[in-house]
């Protein structure tokens, strides 16, 4: 599984949504489940997958595939 | 304890949901992907799923705790749905036509902070002086009972109320119990205030203690200070996943048949190894390890006891063996008193459990079996499906806790019967011994007088109230009609004028019933009566009590005019006993299979026609004071 594989499945198992609604390209706009409460259980999610703490102030940068696939690279995650 | 590595194909294997629960209580907390795996194992194991409707209302964020409420379900078999009521304690959901009612909640809970309270309970406590806040106290109280009251009075289900803990630590930090202005002090007086006022004055009701979550996790692994300053949401996952547990536990315990008996292997679970080959000297029980663990096990066994359930022994041994433990041991806790009853023999378990649900006129499916061995647990899980198996704990250490999480040994009321009970069982034993030694002589009849019975009925009593509504959620077999009310619609019942409610009470040679029995008739302009509901608990069964209860009430409703008593038989699984308690007791059944005895020309029998005294209580005047609560005369008048 490659680092886009494994968001499209955190990101599908928290928001209960099919993978295939989620690309590379997705962002929280695109998604109706994925509204503010549910972001922060993503938040979570992320956290015990990849094995990382986020700040809060991440939170909100963090609403996109884009987004989330950049940081975790520069977290050395992918 | 929870700090093992999560195997999560190891837990998919396990097909039964009661070793599922406790293989997850060992092991690190799963990730939200987990949780939904784990979700969808859980709900398609045996028995099928039952529906547990849960209503929210927050003054935080609650929808959060969703993935951990449903997982919690699905452990203990239950489909939970949520609503979660609009953001913030508004009372515009304690209303008939709001969405919070039309969810129809098994459970309504309440998630309230300490300022909903009170605006004061904002800032510190400490800066009040001993005097002020004395009176903050029962502003605080009573502000949250014109809340409590205002949901109550819709039909919400049970209540749950909570009261989210302080992020911080005392204003006054270590010094905090010493001080005079104790902020400790002050809300443990709180609670105590709240506790109490729940048990007198509002049925259904319950307040689960998060301070309780907070003593077991510790305050830093229960809040979240990012979720909480980001999302209004308190609780780290830790916290999430107990105080679901919890309230969905309170859930089981509503939703399933009741846990009545815990029944208890002997070798390996009441002490280490085994009697029958270590010897007297040889088994692990006493003050050092892992003989400690055992007996603060045994200690534990103890307060199960004082929460009403009964403890029974059922161990593959020679009886001399186990005997010699508990008579002769010097650090056995529990003694042959403890027990209501004993099966040691070889036979198969399932046959013992089986042997001490007739002995104990209970159904199986109030037994929770504990034992070490993968066998024994195996073999009652398949052969005795309703029977719920808690497997000891190959660790000693972690032994003493093994049935705290058992949501079946929670309790929703408490009554003065629970806590007899084992000494009531126990009285049952010695009067089965008194039966068996007058059949060799004068029979069944010398044997009743031999027990020289008092009845005591009461009629329209509010003050029994929590019993007469648990008598007709437990009573299962000696029931003709299987209705259960809670306690808000049997206080309706009572105060009704075209209701009659009766109860009996049963005292003989050997000890007190308690309250075992109950009767609730409706009566029509028409001089006809209808008996709604006529039960009996088993544990006075073949006294003739039944015969004696109806007799009474049959001779209240003619001194008021009634002729005619309309009566059902509504047959379950379980109440074969009384399929020809109508007939016997001179009713016919008519062509609408209903049953009728007409009083006219089968008149209530005399008093003397039965083996005991009979008294009435004083009739309960219409309104009284029940109990003074902070000044405050707490007043139960019908509704």
């Amino acid at each position: 599984m490659d680092l886009f594989e494994k968001i499209q499945y955190v990101i599908a198992t928290t928001l209960k949504v099919s993978p295939d609604k989620i690309t590379r390209e997705t962002s929280d706009t695109d998604l109706a489940a994925w509204d503010s409460l549910a972001h922060v259980n993503l938040m979570m999610s992320l956290e015990q997958i990849f094995d990382l703490f986020l700040e809060v102030e991440d939170f909100p940068k963090l609403t996109s595939v884009p987004a989330i696939l950049e940081y975790l690279r520069e977290q050395g995650k992918g | 304890m929870s700090n093992r590595k999560l195997d999560l194909e190891k837990l998919l294997a396990l097909e039964s949901r009661d070793a599922l629960r406790q293989a997850l209580r060992q092991t690190a907390l799963p990730t939200l992907p987990q949780i939904q795996r784990l979700i969808d194992h859980a709900a398609g194991l045996a028995p099928a799923m039952q529906e547990l409707r849960l209503g929210i209302v927050h003054s935080y964020t609650s929808e959060l705790l969703d993935p951990w409420l449903y997982l919690a379900g699905a452990l203990e078999g239950l489909d939970v749905k949520t609503y979660h009521a609009p953001y913030g304690l508004n009372l515009e959901e304690a209303d008939a036509r709001s969405s919070l009612v039309a969810h129809s909640a098994h459970i309504t809970l309440m998630l309230l902070r300490r300022e909903d309270l009170h605006p004061d309970l904002a800032r510190p406590v400490v800066a009040l002086s001993p005097d002020e806040q004395a009176n903050l106290s029962p502003q605080a109280l009573d502000r949250l009972f014109v809340i409590i009251k205002a949901f109550r009075a819709q039909r919400v289900g049970h209540l749950v109320v909570t009261i989210l803990p302080e992020q911080r630590g005392p204003a006054l930090g270590v010094y905090d119990p010493q001080s005079e202005r104790s902020e400790g002090a002050w809300w443990s007086a709180l609670k105590a205030g709240i506790g109490r006022r729940l048990r007198i004055g509002v049925e259904a009701s319950m307040f689960v203690d998060l301070d309780e979550v907070l003593a077991q996790i510790g305050r830093e692994a229960f809040f979240d200070p990012r979720l909480w300053y980001s999302a209004q949401f308190p609780f780290a996952a830790g916290a999430a996943r107990e105080v679901s547990r919890r309230v969905v536990g309170l859930g089981a315990a509503l939703r399933f048949p009741k846990a009545k008996v815990i029944a208890l292997d002997a070798d390996n679970t009441l002490w280490g190894g085994i009697i029958g080959e270590d010897g007297l000297d040889g088994i692990a029980l006493g003050h050092e390890y892992p003989g400690n663990a055992y007996m603060a096990f045994q200690r534990r066994l103890l307060d199960f006891q004082q929460r009403g359930f009964i403890l029974t022994l059922c161990s593959k041994n020679n009886r001399a063996d186990v005997d010699q433990v508990l008579n002769g041991h010097p650090h056995q806790v529990l003694k042959p008193e403890h027990f209501a009853a004993i099966r040691v023999n070889w036979e198969p378990k399932t046959d013992n459990l089986v042997a001490l649900a007739e002995e104990l006129n209970l159904g199986v499916d109030s037994f929770i079996f504990v034992d070490d061995s993968d066998y024994e647990c195996a073999l009652v899980r398949r052969e005795l499906p309703e029977v719920e198996v808690i497997q000891t704990p190959s660790r000693p250490v972690e032994i003493p806790y093994c049935l705290d999480q058992v949501s079946r040994l929670e309790l929703l009321s408490l009554t003065a019967e629970d806590l007899k009970k084992t000494e009531m069982y126990a009285q049952e034993g010695l009067r089965r011994q008194q039966r068996q030694k007058a059949e060799g002589t004068g029979g069944l009849e010398s044997y009743l007088a031999s027990l020289e019975m008092v009845m005591t009925v009461g009629i329209d009593d509010p003050a029994p109230l929590r019993r007469l509504s648990q008598l007709t959620q437990k009573t299962n077999q000696f029931n003709l009609t299987t209705r259960r009310y809670d306690e808000l619609h049997m206080r309706r019942l009572i105060g009704a004028s075209n209701w009659m409610v009766g109860h009996f009470s049963l005292k003989d040679v050997f000890g007190d019933s308690g309250i075992v029995g109950l009767a609730l008739f409706e009566l029509s302009e028409s001089a006809v009566a209808e008996l709604d509901t006529f039960l009996m608990s088993c544990r006075v069964i073949g006294r003739k009590a039944e015969s004696a209860f109806l007799n009474v009430l049959l001779k209240r409703l003619v001194a008021t005019g009634v002729r005619e008593v309309l009566a059902d038989y509504l047959p379950t699984p379980k109440n074969g006993l009384v399929t020809t308690f109508l007939p016997d007791h001179g009713f016919a059944v008519g062509p609408d299979r209903r049953f009728r005895r007409d009083l006219i020309t089968t008149p209530p029998l005399p008093d003397a026609a039965y083996p005991m005294a009979i008294e009435l209580t004083a009739e309960p005047s219409a309104v009284r004071v029940v109990e003074m609560v902070d000044d405050i005369a707490v007043i139960s008048y019908p509704i």
